[in-house]
């Protein structure tokens, strides 16, 4: 263990939080986008939601690919924001604000993701 | 779904400094209106603590506030031809009536103040009504004044009607009439919008009571005092006032309520009500009555169902109940002889089966009444069978069209919660031809049985619209997309099929334009030298339904004469008993309820300028910034313009200017009349939610705001009237 040092130890624990936070926001949409779609209403949330779930459990467990889900995530918000509002500011306020802050946090802990989905092998192979 | 809401409003706490609007509702203070024989009235079957007293039942004491003996009855050949007055043209530094003048257009040609100086305006004196609420009293304030002045006085009423004369130029008291009103005579709100100045025909110049003010009550009582001196004029009722819940029937106090300057028409100085909204079917008249504004002698009453009776109710009878109320101000019209009456809806707003054709026919109207005699002359009605809440709450201006051959048609501006605007011709009610009103295809018969909805409703189709278009599930809003999906879902379980969705039991319906809205109380101000015409208004839906009697009770809704009323039994705004109807009303701002925050896209409240000549915008902006508003009532701090709700209107003045507060933000503001953009604003005591003025004394102009606060849009309550004027040294 003493390999992995303090910074990485840290970046375990930021990437853990942070994949728990993406996964709050897709079980919430999942469950909400479901009542939604069931109402007759838009299905950009069960669809979002499946994404952000698994980018939440993929980045919790340390793998890149939750990062890159996030990611696609974000950008499919993008597209509907505009197809839905145009370039309305207003429009993209509730959006749009939220997930770009994630978003800065998921590429900011990049990195620390990288190693972690690097160092992985090492751990099953050791276990 | 709280949980689950407040969690992500947590996580999400960053965004919480971007601009977001604090959904505050604006305050309409209706009221209800109301007749009937007491063989309509039904008890409740469920449960006999939900049984508000017969409506043939005496008044409770205190009612009769002052205790005044019976007003006499004389006939409109007694009261003498009336002298000009102040207000029909008043001096440019005068303003002398509620809208400035008889047209009640809040256009004064005052020009010292400009867009180049106005950046220079500074507080010249603050006065202190001394009215707001004591240590533990609810605050059911929101002064809504605005002073009237004439020659070198301001005259104006406090929150619960004490009347003062002001010195124009440095705010100091000459001298206060202390009204005696008490807390519990306060209905929704305590407001008293102003004050009424009236020269006597018979008083000659020089004798106490030649020049008077007029003012009414919350408690029902109309008053006359010496302008000079503020004694009351003897010659004037009893000791200078009239009781005017008489002949009105069963009633508590706090049911029935003035909160508006009484027009004088030829002598003729007219009274309207507000009864509470959503109480009970059989609430206290919403009679409209005439009396000799020198004598205080009772002249004419109009009585909706009662029309062919202009007299008095013999002892122990009363005005038809339940018929609508009329809470808003009145325009008077010497010329035509006629008083302009916008009314609101029969007692239960939301519930329309138990109302009599004759009701049908006048409510959310604009009545015209001939002051001889108090009859209709003409009738414009701006909602069919209105279930919405939406009675009129602006005063009509009055006009005259400039037709294309040269002459003039008088007209007025008939502005309305449906931000539709009116333009009708005065003599007739008719719409002018150049602005053509559509009867279009409305939702009915709706769902409620027994209760059909009419299959139209009145569209001015030639006069800009305020407002935006129907609601989408894209345009619901939010700190975040979770808020912003409870409120999609809200959006979507909602009943909803654009504006005049009929009313449903088993499941919400959303109410768009609120019933703040468009136009509310503010009114309009119009500038008859260019033609254009100001309007501020709301962009604020509701979230209704309507519940059984079975869950009303469960609820504890009753009637406010109710033998066990509550504060917490409901009010006139949110959820109401609607006691004697088969149902309750549980009303809403359409909001997420766990942020406070509305569910529907910025902005909440826009000003915009018309040519009415063109029918075009001008220009339009949102009104109000979020530095004071924010989730959870908390304030952001910041300037953007977000628009937020706002009561209260508009000034204009020849020097190219609009003053304007009515927002949330606790400012008040000048606006470029050419551009729209705001060149200066100060940050008030108080909330501004009143309608400013501007006068001239000793050559220098003023601009004058009470900055009262507004409890039901939760701005800050004060008893401040903030007056500003340049430096001496930049005129």
């Amino acid at each position: 263990m003493a390999d992995y040092g303090r910074p990485s130890e840290i970046g375990r624990i930021a990437t853990i939080i942070l994949g728990a936070l993406i996964l709050l926001f897709g079980v919430i949409f999942l469950g909400g986008g479901a009542e939604l779609a069931a109402l007759g209403g838009s299905w950009y949330y069960i669809l979002c939601g499946i994404v952000l779930t698994a980018s939440g459990v993929l980045t919790i467990k340390g793998r890149l690919l939750g990062a890159w889900l996030f990611l696609l995530a974000w950008a499919g918000t993008l597209l509907w924001t505009i197809y839905e509002v145009g370039f309305d500011g207003w429009g993209w306020l509730p959006r749009l604000f939220g997930p770009t802050i994630i978003l800065v946090l998921v590429l900011v802990s990049l990195p620390a993701l990288r190693r972690r989905d690097t160092i992985r092998p090492t751990i099953r192979s050791a276990v | 779904m709280r949980r689950i809401s407040l969690l992500a409003a947590t996580i999400l706490g960053s965004s919480l400094a971007v601009a977001v609007a604090h959904a505050q509702m604006a305050g309409h203070e209706d009221r209800l209106p109301g007749p009937v024989s007491s063989e309509a009235y039904h008890a409740d079957p469920l449960n006999p603590k939900f049984e508000p007293p017969s409506p043939s039942s005496p008044q409770a004491p205190g009612v009769n506030a002052a205790n005044l003996p019976d007003d006499p009855e004389i006939d409109i050949s007694e009261v003498p031809q009336m002298v000009p007055q102040v207000s029909t043209n008043p001096a440019p530094a005068d303003w002398p009536a509620y809208g400035r003048t008889d047209d009640q257009n809040r256009y004064s040609p005052l020009s010292q103040i400009t867009p180049a100086n106005v950046g220079k305006l500074k507080r010249a004196f603050v006065y202190h009504t001394g009215s707001k609420p004591a240590p533990g009293q609810a605050n059911k304030w929101a002064a809504e004044t605005t002073p009237i002045k004439v020659g070198d006085s301001l005259y104006t009423c406090s929150a619960l009607n004490d009347i003062m004369r002001i010195d124009a130029a440095t705010g100091k008291e000459i001298w206060r009439h202390n009204s005696g009103v008490k807390f519990d005579s306060i209905p929704y709100t305590a407001a008293c919008k102003g004050v009424t100045y009236f020269t006597s025909s018979v008083v000659p110049e020089g004798q106490p009571c030649h020049n008077r003010i007029i003012a009414s009550t919350l408690d029902m009582r109309l008053m006359a005092l010496d302008a000079e001196t503020g004694k009351m004029c003897e010659g004037f009722g009893f000791g200078g006032q009239i009781n005017l819940m008489q002949g009105i029937g069963e009633s508590v106090p706090g049911f029935v309520s003035m909160t508006t300057p009484p027009p004088v028409i030829n002598g003729i100085v007219v009274v309207n009500h507000e009864v509470l909204d959503g109480q009970r079917r059989w609430a206290p008249s919403g009679v409209i009555r005439g009396y000799d504004a020198e004598t205080g002698k009772f002249v004419w009453a109009w009585d909706v169902n009662n029309p062919d009776d202009h007299h008095q109710p013999a002892p122990g009878k009363h005005y038809s109940r339940g018929t609508p109320n009329s809470w808003a101000a009145m325009t008077g019209d010497n010329e035509l002889g006629l008083v302009y009456v916008p009314t609101g809806n029969s007692a239960a707003d939301y519930y329309s089966a138990m109302r009599s054709d004759k009701e049908n026919a006048v409510s959310s109207s604009l009545v015209a009444l001939d002051v001889r005699t108090g009859a209709p002359r003409w009738v414009f009605q701006t909602v069919h069978k209105d279930v919405w809440d939406y009675d009129i709450g602006s005063q009509v201006t009055k006009f005259d069209y400039p037709n294309a051959d040269g002459t003039k048609t008088p007209a007025l501006i008939l502005p309305t919660k449906r931000g539709q605007t009116f333009i009708l011709d005065r003599a007739t009610g008719k719409p002018l031809p150049e602005f053509p009103v559509e009867e279009r295809p409305a939702p009915s018969p709706g769902v409620i049985p027994d209760d059909s909805r009419s299959p139209t409703q009145p569209w001015s189709v030639a006069f800009p619209r305020l407002g935006f278009p129907d609601l989408k599930e894209s345009d619901m809003w939010g700190m975040s997309p979770i808020d912003q999906l409870f409120c999609r879902i809200k959006y979507r379980k909602a009943a909803y099929v654009g504006e005049f969705t009929p009313p449903h039991l088993k499941k919400p319906w959303i109410e768009y334009p609120g019933y703040n809205g468009g136009s509310d109380w503010g009114s309009m101000a119009y500038d008859p030298k260019s033609g254009i015409v100001i309007a501020n208004w709301n962009n604020t839906p509701m979230y209704d339904q309507l519940v059984n009697r079975a869950k009303a009770n469960k609820l504890g809704l009753m009637s406010v004469d109710d033998p066990n009323f509550t504060p917490s039994s409901g009010g006139a705004e949110g959820n109401g008993a609607m006691s004697e109807t088969p149902y309750g009303i549980v009303v809403t701002p359409f909001w997420n309820q766990y942020t406070g925050m509305m569910c529907n896209k910025p902005p909440y409240g826009m000003i915009e300028a018309i040519d009415i000549k063109t029918k075009k915008v001008l220009w339009q902006k949102p009104l109000g910034t979020a530095r004071a508003n924010g989730p959870w009532g908390l304030p952001t701090g910041l300037p953007l313009n977000i628009g937020t709700p706002n009561n209260g209107g508009s000034v204009v003045t020849a020097g190219g200017l609009i003053f304007v507060a009515a927002a949330t933000d606790n400012q008040i503001r000048a606006i470029d009349m050419k551009t729209g953009e705001v060149v200066w604003s100060d940050v008030l005591p108080g909330g501004g939610q009143a309608n400013p003025m501007t006068y001239e004394v000793n050559g220098k102009q003023y601009v004058a705001i009470m900055a009262g606060g507004h409890h039901f849009m939760m701005t800050p309550v004060s008893d401040a009237l903030v007056v500003y004027a340049l430096p001496d040294d930049v005129h």
